[in-house]
């Protein structure tokens, strides 16, 4: 008897010692749902940029409009309308690799407008660089189309329960007549109760 | 000298019972979430590849799984069942293949979280992310 308590301590330590003496840092999947706390994560950043690139790629005049040419777009950006911070840059940067990938669509970076200048400067005015094979200015695509959206939410929380509804609009213009070829939407919503232990 | 009172034969159980408790609750914390994959071929048909996880295999059922075209890129949708008498919640994420069955964009799909009431069946969809993709896997973890 007394060797079997012996035993099942020594068990249950050896648990113990393997859950607990693990490294204190590890990496895990980028792409795991995460559900730390109700604001916004990754998990709804992925899972925006999945559903309303499925979505642009698959409504049928897009399809038709990109089946043999990559229109240009340029990406606005995206209107926090939330109470969180949140970097919508980073979504429309990942909505914009994935369209990018899909070889639908073609981008004009204005980000990268200054840079893009000053580089374009030096190769014509250093005079460090072969000038029949320096960018000539005037020679860049323009934009055909805008990419631009919102991002709103709706909080409410009692005692013991908070809810967050989080809804995404991303919408396509045409910038010659105005006309919006595309919308999509997505909603979110995430609740969370009070633990015990944050009472 | 005091004299010490021996545990009663109920504390005892007690005291054995929570020992087990604790046991258990480390056993749990330590748990690893299981996968199972399917492979739905180029003509619709499903093939389950792994099915390692015991809670998923016995309660969701694959009924139906579709491919289909937006323009030249790959869609699909998979119906899955929940079988049991409770509400069924996991995770599932696509894969995309190419001809060679190479995968296609890593890591570009997350997974997403889904909860199927008793009984009831729920279509999901995916695009593939680019026209290389010729097949497509749908992991399911609990």
């Amino acid at each position: 008897m007394k060797l079997i308590k012996i035993s099942a301590v020594v068990m249950a330590s050896l648990m113990m010692v393997a859950c607990a003496s693990g490294p204190k840092i590890s990496y895990g999947d980028a792409t795991a749902v995460e559900t730390t706390t109700t604001g916004f994560g990754s998990t709804d950043l992925q899972t925006i940029a999945a559903t309303l690139v499925d979505d642009l790629v698959s409504f049928p005049p897009v399809v038709q409009m990109t089946a043999t040419r990559r229109p240009v777009v340029f990406v606005d950006k995206i209107k926090n309308k939330t109470t969180e911070h949140i970097d919508t840059e980073s979504i429309t940067d990942t909505v914009q690799t994935k369209l990018l990938k899909s070889g639908k669509f073609r981008f004009v970076d204005m980000t990268a407008v200054r840079q893009i200048q000053e580089q374009m400067q030096f190769q014509m005015d250093s005079g460090m660089v072969d000038p029949s094979k320096a960018a000539a200015f005037g020679k860049q695509t323009g934009a055909e189309f805008m990419l631009y959206g919102n991002m709103s939410s709706i909080v409410k929380r009692n005692d013991s329960t908070k809810d967050v509804y989080y809804k995404f609009t991303l919408k396509l213009v045409n910038l010659e007549s105005g006309i919006m070829e595309w919308a999509g939407e997505k909603e979110i919503r995430k609740s969370g109760e009070k633990s015990f232990f944050s009472l | 000298m005091r004299h010490v009172k021996p545990l009663m034969p109920s504390m005892t159980r007690m005291l054995h019972t929570s020992a087990l408790l604790i046991f258990g609750l480390f056993l749990t914390a330590c748990a690893v979430n299981e996968t199972a994959t399917v492979k739905v071929g180029p003509d619709g048909t499903t093939q389950i590849l792994e099915s390692n996880s015991g809670l998923l295999s016995a309660s969701l059922e694959i009924t139906d799984s579709k491919v289909g075209y937006a323009g030249n890129l790959m869609k699909a949708q998979v119906t899955l069942k929940n079988a049991s008498r409770s509400d069924l919640t996991f995770r599932y994420k696509f894969k995309w293949l190419d001809k060679d069955d190479f995968e296609i964009a890593i890591d570009g799909r997350p997974w997403t979280p889904l909860t199927i009431t008793p009984y009831e069946s729920k279509s999901v969809q995916a695009i593939a992310p680019n026209p290389t993709a010729k097949s497509f896997r749908i992991m399911v973890q609990d």
